[in-house]
């Protein structure tokens, strides 16, 4: 393999807990721990491996570096303590700030989600579905969200959802709750993107 | 015995049946439970996709700072997606001083301070070291005799601090189950991951997880799975048919919060304090033997 360090200096200074992937050995622990190993094309440590070649695209565009449920399996039994799981998901978040998009549904899902902390510093689960449904554009969100309508007709009869959370048109919720500090809350996580931003530039 | 509880997003409605349960068994020992004020969200462990790390440091920070603010009980969490979220950034302030200056320096335009008091805990933690599994029997009306129950444990409950019991074979739920009567199963999957906040994305592939973890419950024998997350009970339990779907397996397995076994144990209503009827998957005869 070609060694390049660019990418890797890069992935180092830019990529949240990058540069904990440094004392890594190459054991292959991570991967053979991973629950959705078998789902990768590269676990882990070829990712890694990868990232010390210089391929900054194939890192970058690889749909594994999004498939990391968070488990913590490969994290606890690192005999570097990498912290593995943080190194995935800060790939993921850097590759997706270059507009790089490794899975879409998760991301879609994802930006959902942080829109609805954004905009009032809880999620409520009547209104990401419909968001995260809607950035398809209105037909094949609804599409979406008739696929889905089995599990919300479940949850709804077990009375564990607002009837509206699986009716898309509804897309002006009246009386979404919002924390009282909701101002503040933006403030303060306008502060935190502009520091990490610095770092990411 | 007095406890913040963090409720978290789930807990107002997929999950709200671990609130009522977690409520409810609250009241039976003697836990005094406190709202945090005007929380916020904790990201979970998805808000990488949408936020960066100091973003989802103060997300926490924040909670924490309100919790120091109004009396600095510990904070306890249900979900074990809050409880890692706001523990590892708790510990990641405690830690490092530097940080810590930071993120106040942000807290302040909500005018909110953080000193590192606070201590965060999850709910088996405060079940199992704090009321004890004497006291937990003690207050059992209906034990769970006949019950056939897995204890799962998924993957944050207890990784990767480890800091209440043992990230690779934990028993805290265990004894909880067996104080309250029931037969708690041997099986192998009880720490395996279940998909977490990608398996509704990703179905494709983590069907399978849930699809093993179900059938290893079985094959030990279980008729019930116990939980202690929000995120596991939901992932194991809606989604059986569609899982079926797509991998071919006959799942058809009830799956419940340990709270609401213990609710049930302690003389509540099935429906009331146990909130059984909050299932998709209905308990059936898992629960027969002890007339829910
Ligand atoms: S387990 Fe740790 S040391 Fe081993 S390959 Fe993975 S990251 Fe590297
Ligand atoms: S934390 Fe992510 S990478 Fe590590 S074992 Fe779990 S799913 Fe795999």
């Amino acid at each position: 393999m070609d060694y390049n360090q660019t990418f890797a200096k890069e992935v180092y200074e830019k990529v949240d807990s990058g540069d904990e992937i440094k004392v890594c050995m190459q054991c292959g622990v991570c991967g053979a721990t991973c629950p959705l190993r078998g789902e990768m094309k590269y676990g882990p440590r070829q990712i890694w491996s990868l990232i010390r070649a210089g391929r900054r695209d194939e890192v970058l565009n690889n749909p594994d570096i999004m498939l990391c449920t968070s488990c913590y399996t490969c994290q606890v039994r690192c005999p570097r303590g990498v912290p593995i799981m943080e190194v995935m998901h800060g790939l993921a978040h850097y590759a997706l700030a270059q507009g790089i998009v490794p899975r879409a549904e998760t991301a879609k899902f994802g930006k959902a989600f942080w829109e609805g902390i954004y905009d009032t510093g809880r999620v409520d689960e009547a209104v990401v579905p419909i968001k995260y449904c809607l950035q398809d554009g209105l037909v094949a969100g609804l599409k979406k969200s008739l696929g889905m309508m089995d599990i919300g007709l479940a949850l709804m009869k077990a009375k564990r959802m607002k009837p509206k959370m699986f009716i898309p048109p509804n897309i002006f919720i009246p009386g979404v709750h919002k924390i009282k500090g909701v101002k503040q809350l933006q403030r303060m996580l306008d502060k935190a993107a502009a520091i990490d931003a610095a770092k990411e530039a | 015995m007095d406890y913040f509880l963090y409720y978290g997003c789930s807990l107002e409605g997929g999950g709200v049946h671990y609130m009522i349960s977690t409520e409810a068994v609250a009241k039976a020992l003697g836990i005094n439970f406190h709202e945090i004020e005007d929380w916020n969200c904790c990201g979970a462990s998805i808000a990488y996709i949408g936020g960066n790390e100091m973003q989802s440091i103060v997300l926490n920070a924040r909670n924490l700072a309100l919790a120091e603010a109004q009396g600095g009980y510990d904070i306890v969490a249900p979900c074990s997606s809050c409880y890692i979220m706001l523990n590892k950034v708790n510990r990641e302030l405690q830690a490092h001083p530097k940080l810590m200056a930071q993120v106040n320096e942000i807290l302040a335009e909500g005018g909110l301070k953080y000193s590192g008091q606070i201590r965060v805990r999850h709910i088996l933690d405060l079940l199992y070291h704090d009321v004890g599994v004497e006291k937990i029997k003690a207050a059992v009306k209906k034990p769970l005799t006949g019950v056939k129950v897995a204890a799962y444990y998924g993957c944050q409950t207890t990784r990767p601090f480890g800091e209440y019991d043992s990230c690779e074979n934990p028993h805290t739920q265990d004894d909880i189950l067996a104080a309250l009567g029931a037969e708690v199963v041997e099986f192998g999957h009880r720490v395996k991951c279940c998909g977490s906040g990608i398996f509704l994305t990703e179905i494709d592939k983590c069907a399978y997880l849930v699809k093993d973890i179900i059938e290893s419950a079985a094959a030990g024998g279980a008729q019930i799975i116990s939980t202690a997350c929000p995120m596991c009970q939901m992932n194991l339990e809606i989604y059986q048919q569609r899982v079926n779907a797509i991998t071919g397996a006959n799942l058809n397995m009830p799956v419940v919060f340990v709270t609401q076994l213990m609710a049930l144990a302690f003389g509540g209503d099935k429906d009331g304090a146990a909130a059984l009827n909050r299932l998709v998957v209905p308990s059936g005869p898992a629960l027969q033997a002890v007339g829910a």
